[in-house]
C-alpha cells in the first residue's frame, strides 16, 4: 500500500457517524468519575494525615492523664509528620498537569510529580520513620523494665521499619522509575529532530 | 462558567468531535478494556477543561491537544480507577445486516491493520500520524504538540515511510 492508498482507507472511515454516543449518560458518567476521583484524593489525604492526627490525640491524652513527657514527644512527632504529609499533598495538588496545556508543559508537570514521589519514597526514612522512631525509642528507654526487653522491642521495631523502607524502595524501582524514564523519553523525543532521509 | 453552560459545551464537543476522540483512543489502545479506560480518561479531562477554554484556539486544536496529552501520559493496563456505575453506550458499529458487503468488512480489516501500524509507532509519531491522516496542516500539528513546523515536516517524512513499509505486505492479502 502506498501512502495515497493508506489515506484512502483512512478517509473511508466514517467521520463519527457510525459511533453512537448517549451524551446524557456519558455526562452522568463523567461527573460521577470526577466526584469519585476527588473523593479518592480526599480520603487518601484524610487517611494519611488523619491517622497521624488521631495518634496525636491519643498520645496527647496519655501525656496529660499519665503525666509522662515521653507521650508528649510522641504526640509532637506524629503532629509533625501529619503536618508534613498534609502540606505536601496540598502543594502537589496545585501542581497537577492540565491536559489542555502544551504537551511539553504537560509532560514536565507529570515528570515533576513522579520525581517528587520518588524523592518522598527514597527519603521516607528521614521524614517519616526517623521522626517517629526517636521518640519511640526514648519512651522505651524511659519505661525500660530490663535491658533485654529494650533490646527485643528495639529489634522488632527496627526490623518492621526495615521492611517498610524496603517496600517503599521497591515501589520506586518497579513503578516510579520506569514511569520517570518513560516520561523523560517522551520529553526528549519532542526535542529530537530526526535527520531527513534522502531518497 | 455556570454548570449548565459547561454541560452544554461538553455535549456539543462530544457530538461534534466524537470521531476524533474515538480515533485517538483506537490509535493508543488496542483492546476493548484499555480503549474504554482511555476513552473515559479523555472524557474526564475534556469535562474538566471546559471551564478553562477561552476560545484562543480552535476547538479542534484544543481537543486534539487534550486527547493526545491524555493518551500520551496514560498508562496502559494500570489499575482501573474508573469503576463503571453504568456501562455507557459506545458502539463502533460495523456493517448492518442490510448493508453488509465484503468490501466494507475488507475496509474494516484494512483500517484495523492501519491502526495497528500506528500503535507500533513511537507515541509522539502516532499523534502526528493521526493528524496527518486527518489532514491537519503542519502549522496546526505544530500548535497541537508544541513543536516547530520544520520538526513536524521531518518527522512526517519518516512516519509516511514507516507506515508504508509496515503495511506493504498487507496489500497483497486483499
Amino acid at each position: 500500500m502506498n501512502f495515497d492508498e493508506i489515506q484512502q482507507v483512512w478517509g473511508r472511515q466514517d467521520a463519527g457517524g457510525s459511533i453512537t454516543l448517549n451524551t446524557n449518560l456519558l455526562l452522568k458518567e463523567v461527573r460521577r468519575n470526577q466526584r469519585q476521583f476527588e473523593s479518592t484524593i480526599f480520603w487518601r489525604d484524610f487517611r494519611e494525615s488523619g491517622v497521624a492526627m488521631c495518634l496525636v490525640y491519643l498520645f496527647g491524652r496519655a501525656w496529660v492523664q499519665q503525666e509522662d513527657w515521653t507521650y508528649g514527644l510522641l504526640a509532637l512527632a506524629c503532629f509533625g509528620v501529619g503536618l508534613f504529609i498534609l502540606v505536601d499533598r496540598l502543594r502537589q495538588r496545585r501542581r497537577r498537569p492540565m491536559m489542555e496545556d502544551s504537551l511539553r508543559r504537560c509532560l514536565l508537570t507529570s515528570l515533576e510529580q513522579v520525581r517528587h514521589q520518588i524523592w518522598l519514597l527514597r527519603n521516607v526514612f528521614w521524614w517519616y520513620q526517623l521522626p517517629l522512631l526517636i521518640p519511640y525509642f526514648i519512651s522505651i528507654l524511659h519505661e525500660a523494665v530490663s535491658v533485654k526487653s529494650v533490646l527485643i522491642q528495639g529489634f522488632v521495631i527496627a526490623l518492621a521499619n526495615w521492611g517498610i523502607y524496603l517496600l517503599n524502595q521497591s515501589a520506586v524501582s518497579k513503578s516510579l522509575e520506569p514511569r520517570e524514564r518513560e516520561l523523560e523519553a517522551l520529553l526528549s523525543s519532542l526535542d529530537e529532530v530526526p535527520s531527513s532521509d534522502h531518497g | 462558567m455556570k454548570l449548565a453552560e459547561q454541560e452544554q459545551l461538553f455535549c456539543q464537543w462530544l457530538t461534534a468531535h466524537r470521531g476524533l476522540l474515538w480515533r485517538v483512543v483506537r490509535a493508543f489502545a488496542s483492546d476493548a478494556p484499555d480503549q474504554e479506560d482511555l476513552f473515559q480518561e479523555i472524557l474526564l479531562q475534556l469535562w474538566c477543561s471546559v471551564p478553562t477554554f477561552r476560545g484562543n484556539s480552535k476547538e479542534s486544536t484544543w481537543i486534539y491537544r487534550l486527547a493526545f496529552n491524555t493518551a500520551l501520559v496514560w498508562q496502559r493496563g494500570e489499575k482501573r480507577r474508573r469503576r463503571k456505575h453504568e456501562a455507557f453506550t459506545l458502539h463502533a458499529v460495523g456493517a448492518s445486516e442490510e448493508t453488509a458487503s465484503s468490501g466494507r468488512s475488507e475496509q474494516e480489516v484494512r483500517l484495523e491493520c492501519l491502526y495497528s501500524a500506528i500503535r507500533e509507532l513511537p507515541r509522539l509519531d502516532a499523534s502526528l500520524a493521526l493528524m496527518l491522516l486527518d489532514g491537519l496542516s503542519y502549522r496546526q500539528m505544530g500548535e497541537v504538540l508544541g513543536i516547530s513546523e520544520n520538526h513536524v515536516g521531518v518527522r512526517l517524512h519518516r512516519i509516511r515511510k514507516q507506515l508504508t513499509e509496515r503495511l506493504k505486505g498487507q496489500a497483497d492479502e486483499f
